[in-house]
C-alpha cells in the first residue's frame, strides 16, 4: 500500500538529512504505529506519505515514495488526498473554518460526495469521535482536545484507503486517547482501512496496534510486530523509547534466565509469566 | 478584544437571512451613508442596526465595533471640522483656527456616514458563517470558490491576529515594556517592531491553511460542490424590501 525506497529528505538550508536512506513498506489493511525520540523525523515521515513533500516542503529528495501504486513525486495532491486521510500534530493551524461542521464538510463537498449521503457522514463522523454536541459550536471556543476531536472526525468522514494520524491525543485525557484507538482499530478491522499513527504513549499504542516501525535520528531503528521491537527494551531505551513496565521487567526476568518466553506486552501476560515462574520455584 | 469580528452562533433573524440578503442590505445601508444629509437620519438608521444586533444577541460585538468605529470617525471628524470656513463661527481658537456651525454639522455627518457604512458589513461577519459567506456567493453570485474561499479566509484572520497581537503584548508586557501609555505616537513606535514577527507567523498560517485544503481535495471542487443551498425565503423577501424602503426614504426625507 505505502513503499518508501531508499527514500532521504533534507528540509531546505537544513544542515542534515531529517530523513536517511528509508525503506519501508507498509501493507494493506495494516495497523502500524510510529514511535521515537523528538525530532526523529516522525512527522517528517508522515510529509512524505501524504504529498506535504514535496508539493509543500520542497527540500532535497532521493529515492521513491509508493502510496496505492502512484508515486508520490509525480502526482498532484488531489490525487493523494483521494487515498489518504491526514490529522496533522498541530491541528489549530489547519482548520479551514469557523464552525465544527463546516469543517467537516469542506471535505465532503470538495469530494463532490452525493447530497443524499452528506448528512449521514456529517453525523457518523461527529458520532463516532463523540462530538456530536459540538457540532454547530465555533471552533476557536474549543479547548484543545476537542480540536483533536475535531480534527479526527473531519478527517474519518473522507472514509480515506489509507489514514494517517501524527500525535492524534496529544492534547486528550486517557479515557478519551482509548476512545480514539478504539476508534481506529475498528476502522482498520471493519472498514479495512490502512492506519498508520505516530504516538508517544508507548502502553496505548501497543495495546492497539499490530505492527511497529521505531525512527530515531532520521532512520529506521527497527520495524515488525509490536512482540519482535519490543522484545529488547534496554536497546530502546537507550535511544530515549521507554517500554511499556510490563515488557521491562518480563525481559529483565527472562535477562536473569527465569524464563525463556517472549517479552510480555499487557498485564495479563505479564501476570500469568510471573506465575509461572513462581510455580516453577516452587516446584 | 476577545471575539472580535469573530461569528457568534444564533438563530435570530439576522443569523437566518440568507448571506446574499445581508450583503445586499448593508450595501443598501451604505449608500443610504451617501445619499442621505441628514445627520438625524443617519443617526436613526445606526440606531436601528444597533437595536437590531442586540434584539439577536450580537449587542456586545455591535458595540464593540461600534466603538472602534466611533474613534476611527473622531480622526475624520477632527480633520474636518477646521478647514469649513463657511458659515457662523461657533468657538475661537488660537492659530486662527475657528470651528463654524456649519463645519460641525459637517463633520459630524462625515462621521457618521462612515459609521453607518462600515459597521452594517462589520456585523454580517458576527451573524454569518464564513463558509456560508463563501457558499452563498459561489451559488448565487458565481464568484469562483477560488475567490470566495480566500476572502472569507482573510476574514477569519482577523481575531487570529488580534488575539496573537494581545499575546505578544502580553509576552513583552512580561518583561516590562509599557504598552499603557497615552501617547498615541509612542504606543504606535512600541507596537510597530511586532508587525514583522506577526507578518511572518500569519503567512506561515495561510501557508498551512493552503496545505490542509489541498489535502483535502480543495482542488477536486466545482461550482456544483456546494452541499447547502441558499433559496431565498420570504424573510429575505421582506428583508430587501425594508431595504429599499429605507433607502428610498432617505432620498425624500430632508431633515437636517
Ligand atoms: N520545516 C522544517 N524546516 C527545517 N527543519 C525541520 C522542519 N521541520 C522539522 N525539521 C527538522 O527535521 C527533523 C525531524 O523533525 P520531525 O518534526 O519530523 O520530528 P518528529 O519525530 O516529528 O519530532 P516530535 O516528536 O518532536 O514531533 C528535526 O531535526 C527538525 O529540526
Ligand atoms: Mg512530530
Amino acid at each position: 500500500m505505502i513503499k518508501f525506497e531508499n527514500f532521504s529528505f533534507t528540509y531546505p538550508d537544513a544542515p542534515a538529512p531529517a530523513l536517511k536512506n528509508i525503506n519501508l513498506e507498509i501493507q494493506k489493511g495494516a495497523f502500524l504505529g510510529i514511535i521515537g525520540p523528538s525530532g526523529a523525523g516522525k512527522s517528517t515521515l508522515t510529509y512524505a506519505i501524504n504529498g506535504a513533500i514535496p508539493h509543500y516542503y520542497q527540500g532535497v529528495c532521493q529515492g521513491q515514495v509508493m502510496v496505492d501504486g502512484i508515486d508520490v513525486f509525480d502526482s498532484t495532491p488531489e490525487t493523494i488526498s483521494l487515498k489518504v486521510g491526514s490529522v496533522f500534530g498541530d491541528v489549530e493551524s489547519f482548520f479551514v473554518a469557523s464552525v465544527v461542521e463546516e469543517e467537516i464538510l469542506f471535505g465532503l463537498e470538495n469530494f463532490n460526495i452525493p447530497r443524499s449521503e452528506i448528512e449521514g457522514r456529517i453525523t457518523s463522523a461527529l458520532d463516532a469521535v463523540g462530538i456530536s454536541e459540538l457540532r454547530y459550536r465555533s471552533i476557536s471556543s474549543l479547548s484543545g482536545g476537542q480540536k483533536q476531536k475535531v480534527a479526527i472526525s473531519a478527517a474519518i468522514a473522507l472514509r480515506p484507503q489509507i489514514l494517517l494520524l501524527d500525535e492524534p491525543t496529544s492534547e486528550l485525557d486517557p479515557q478519551s486517547s482509548r476512545q480514539i484507538f478504539s476508534l481506529l482499530r475498528t476502522l482498520n478491522k471493519s472498514n479495512g482501512m490502512t492506519i498508520v499513527v505516530v504516538e508517544q504513549k508507548i502502553m496505548l499504542l501497543c495495546e492497539y496496534v499490530d505492527r511497529l516501525t521505531v525512527i530515531n535520528d532520521g532512520e529506521i531503528y527497527s520495524t515488525g510486530s509490536v512482540r519482535d521491537v519490543l522484545s529488547t527494551p534496554s536497546k530502546l531505551e537507550k535511544i530515549g523509547v521507554n517500554c511499556p513496565r510490563v515488557t521491562t521487567l518480563s525481559s529483565k526476568l527472562a535477562a536473569a534466565g527465569l524464563t525463556n518466553e517472549p517479552v510480555a506486552l499487557n498485564l495479563n501476560e505479564a501476570e500469568s509469566m510471573v506465575r509461572r515462574i513462581i510455580r516453577d520455584y516452587i516446584r | 478584544m476577545k471575539g472580535f469580528l469573530q461569528y457568534i452562533p444564533g438563530n435570530s433573524i439576522l443569523h437566518q437571512l440568507s448571506p446574499i440578503t445581508k450583503l445586499a442590505l448593508s450595501v443598501l445601508l451604505c449608500a443610504c451613508a451617501f445619499l442621505s444629509s441628514s445627520i438625524l437620519y443617519i443617526s436613526f438608521l445606526l440606531l436601528l442596526v444597533l437595536g437590531l444586533s442586540a434584539m439577536s444577541g450580537i449587542g456586545r460585538s455591535a458595540l464593540q465595533i461600534f466603538s472602534l468605529l466611533l474613534k476611527l470617525s473622531l480622526i475624520l471628524f477632527l480633520a474636518q471640522i477646521f478647514f469649513i470656513r463657511e458659515g457662523d463661527v461657533l468657538v475661537r481658537l488660537p492659530l486662527n483656527l475657528f470651528i463654524t456651525d456649519e463645519g460641525l454639522a459637517f463633520a459630524i455627518l462625515i462621521a457618521l456616514r462612515l459609521m453607518l457604512s462600515a459597521l452594517p458589513l462589520a456585523l454580517i461577519i458576527t451573524v454569518t458563517p464564513m463558509s456560508d459567506l463563501a457558499g452563498a456567493m459561489v451559488q448565487k453570485l458565481r464568484i469562483p470558490y477560488k475567490y470566495a474561499f480566500a476572502l472569507t479566509t482573510a476574514i477569519r484572520f482577523i481575531p487570529i491576529f488580534s488575539t496573537e497581537i494581545s499575546e505578544i503584548i502580553e509576552a513583552q508586557r512580561a518583561r516590562g515594556v509599557n504598552f499603557d501609555t497615552k501617547n498615541i505616537f509612542k504606543k504606535i513606535r512600541l507596537i510597530l517592531p511586532l508587525c514583522l514577527p506577526l507578518l511572518v507567523s500569519s503567512i506561515k498560517k495561510t501557508e498551512y491553511i493552503a496545505l490542509s485544503a489541498e489535502m483535502r481535495g480543495f482542488a477536486l471542487r466545482n461550482r456544483k460542490s456546494g452541499y447547502k443551498s441558499y433559496a431565498f425565503k420570504g424573510r429575505d423577501l421582506i428583508a430587501l424590501l425594508a431595504g429599499v424602503f429605507i433607502i428610498a426614504a432617505s432620498l425624500l426625507i430632508n431633515l437636517p
